[in-house]
């Protein structure tokens, strides 16, 4: 049913979105894209220069992320899953709706497990996508509480 | 009056603006020049990280001091040091849910911002803050930074190993920036902005301590008072945004470092400098009240991160909480 796939997390749950998108792919071929998007959002007056020290850390936070989805996805028991990683600057859920809508995707899996204070306060980038997203998604809602 | 007193609100507000972002190109502009030079990336990178958010505050003490109203200057320091960490600390934490920390980073950056702090009032103690108090802040601010590069130096030379490691696994990932920048010659454009920064930064901070004095006089508040609060959390600005937007994308090392090493350069520097060229004097309630307080809830944060290597919600408002305690006590209780 299936033909690709975008996987999508900042870090969090990580573990269980892998699994389930297993679960989802149920051995068949598939292409799979992961996507990290180190946000480069920042509130006015932030120095520059810091401003572009966060986007390193979460650039090499991106990388470690998508290796660990890499080295999942291209065991050899997953031998028909065709992994692709992207990592790009910007806003979470516009360029997860943004790569959805561009390379064609059928399902998008990502995590949601934020409180309803945090929703409040912080905002989810899952709800975000949710009202936006050109195609079905998948949401992992985590069974611990991390962050 | 009325008129002048609107006035003189705008001014402190548009300086505001004027230092925080005459700091930011004076310091960007600065790592260029540094880097075009032949300074290390790991020497630049530390240093403008260090001294990136807390320019205002050091700008605007060395001002005051040096134009004669050495409590603003004493003030802003104190005052931005409490405001850091029970303020912004406080509401980061309350806000987010959640600030992480690593033991390595607390006990480097924590105890020193404690030490520094305990130092201070050691010199308090002895009356005005000299020429002696000054060259023993300023060493020790060299030594916390020669050890911050030291580290970051191992860091970036373990981050290298992982990434030569994965370049021989997977090269695919991620587009690899060089680190290594072509020398160039420094251009006019750099130095001019520089320049502009630095200009900048001086009349920002002139104008900001002079809206700061006027306003204290028409209003009746004390000078210290002034620099204490309104001046303190206005050049703290920096260190908000930086610690609340980093603590949202989970960059909680470098949401609690910033705060921690933003303190210790707000006394070693911005006090250490201006006690270099003049004696500051200290007011009897800064060494019975103000300096107790900083100390206070230096440790008082310390501890509360300590049970889990990170700050709660709950410790948020136990922060909030202090200051405000702290805020009342000061402004309507002892005047």
């Amino acid at each position: 049913m299936y033909k690709k796939i975008l996987v999508t997390s900042s870090g969090e749950y990580l573990d269980e979105i892998i699994e389930h998108t297993l679960d989802l792919i149920n051995e068949r071929g598939i292409e799979v894209i992961g996507l990290y998007v180190a946000d480069n959002s920042a509130p006015f007056l932030t120095p520059k220069r810091v401003k572009q020290m966060m986007v390193d850390e979460l650039k090499q936070r991106g990388k470690e992320i998508l290796d660990s989805m890499e080295k999942e996805f291209t065991k050899p028991a997953h031998c028909k899953i065709r992994f692709r990683p992207i990592l790009i600057e910007g806003d979470p859920a516009e360029e997860i709706i943004k790569i959805a809508e561009d390379e064609d995707i059928d399902v998008i899996v990502m995590g949601t497990g934020k409180s309803k204070i945090d929703k409040h306060l912080l905002g989810s980038v899952s709800e975000k996508v949710v009202h936006s997203a050109p195609c079905t998604i998948l949401l992992i809602r985590s069974k611990h509480k991390f962050r | 009056m009325e008129i002048f007193l609107f006035a003189l609100i705008g001014i402190l507000i548009i300086s505001l603006i004027i230092v925080i972002k005459s700091a930011d190109i004076f310091v960007d502009n600065l790592v260029e020049i540094g880097a075009l030079l032949g300074i290390s990336q790991i020497i630049l990178g530390v240093t403008a990280s260090a001294i990136g958010t807390s320019l205002p505050e050091f700008g605007s003490a060395m001002i005051a001091t040096l134009t004669g109203s050495s409590d603003i200057g004493v003030g802003v320091v104190i005052g931005s040091n409490i405001w850091n960490i029970a303020g912004i600390l406080g509401i980061t934490a309350t806000f987010t849910g959640l600030i992480k920390t690593s033991p390595k980073g607390l006990s480097r950056d924590g105890m020193v911002t404690l030490a520094t702090a305990v130092i201070l009032m050691i010199f308090m103690f002895f009356g005005n803050i000299g020429k002696i108090a000054a060259i023993v802040f300023i060493i020790i601010y060299a030594i916390y930074l020669r050890n911050l590069i030291k580290s970051q130096r191992e860091e970036d030379a373990e981050n290298l190993a992982n990434e030569a490691k994965d370049a021989k696994r997977n090269s695919k990932t991620v587009e690899s920036e060089s680190k290594l920048k072509k020398l160039r010659s420094i251009s006019p454009k750099t130095i001019i902005w520089t320049l502009i920064g630095l200009s900048g930064l001086i009349v920002g901070c002139r104008l900001l301590v002079y809206s700061g004095v006027e306003l204290g006089k028409i209003l009746g508040i004390p000078e210290m008072i002034m620099g204490l609060f309104t001046l303190a959390i206005g050049t703290s600005i920096p260190e908000l945004v930086v610690t609340f937007s980093s603590a949202m994308k989970g960059l909680h090392d470098l949401s609690i470092g910033n705060i921690l090493g933003s303190n210790t350069f707000n006394i070693m520097i911005g006090i250490g400098i201006p006690a270099f060229i003049m004696d500051i004097p200290v007011e009897p309630l800064s060494l019975a009240f103000d300096a107790p307080a900083m100390i206070f809830v230096t440790i008082l944060v310390l501890l509360l991160i300590k049970r889990g290597m990170k700050l709660t919600r709950v410790d948020g408002i136990i922060l909030m909480a202090t200051y405000v305690a702290y805020a009342v006590i000061r402004l309507f209780v002892l005047g």
